[in-house]
């Protein structure tokens, strides 16, 4: 294990695996993914399931070109403002030391978009 | 296949018990998505497989509003997995998805 980690960097300490995968200009981006595809649009029924699509395959496409040695699952929910209540968690069974998560939430005039990356590191 | 059924009964079970017929309610909702994905992160991990799990809950309230969710996984497909599922009583939508990553 020490070997595993010294001067390697895929892995984190627990404090930092938020941090790098923040570092990976995560948030940044899945915000400017999200605003590519729906900024400044109006929530519409027959668009939304290819938004939402859209949404997720951008953002793990970015993700996958960076190249490092994690695997991701990328979520997103789109809700039609409407004044009804939504909530949403997660919970992780995984290695604290090496994996990590990240959530942004981003709204405009008529919908919200709540979108959640999580990368687990593979056993090299 | 048998996980997968396995899986969404365990979900299914957790959101009978945590939420039931229970009404939409701001001040114990949150409460209640903590519970879900925690018992059934706990149901998980006590199957005792090698995998590292992920459970995602989303909780809305029924008042017409539209709501779309979607995943993207990159992964090894032969042995990581899925499962989502959309449950709903008279007064909330729910949808709980568990990611298996195999170690």
């Amino acid at each position: 294990m020490e070997e595993y980690h010294s001067g390697d960097e895929v892995a984190f300490s627990p404090d930092d695996a938020s941090n790098v995968v923040k570092e990976l200009c995560l948030c940044v981006f899945i915000g400017q993914c999200i605003e590519g595809i729906v900024g400044g649009v109006d929530y519409s029924q027959n668009k939304v399931n290819q938004w939402t699509a859209s949404i997720v395959e951008h953002t793990l496409t970015q993700l996958v070109k960076q190249g490092k040695p994690f695997k991701y699952i990328v979520n997103c929910a789109v809700m039609q403002k409407s004044g009804a209540g939504l909530h949403t968690a997660n919970s992780c069974y995984w290695d604290t030391t090496t994996d990590g998560s990240c959530t942004v939430r981003w709204e405009n005039r008529t919908m919200y978009c709540v979108v959640s990356v999580f990368a687990v590191a593979i056993a090299l | 296949m048998d996980d997968d059924q396995s899986a969404e009964e365990l979900i299914t079970e957790s959101l009978e018990a945590v939420i039931g017929r229970n009404p939409y309610e701001q001040k114990r909702v949150n409460q209640w998505v903590s519970s879900v994905v925690e018992q059934c992160l706990g149901q998980l991990s006590k199957l005792s497989k090698p995998f590292k799990y992920i459970v995602t809950c989303i909780i809305m309230q029924k008042n017409g509003a539209g709501l779309q969710s979607a995943s993207s996984c990159f992964w090894d497909n032969t042995t990581d997995g899925s499962c989502t599922v959309r449950w709903e009583n008279k007064h909330l939508y729910c949808i709980v998805s568990v990611f298996g990553l195999a170690i």
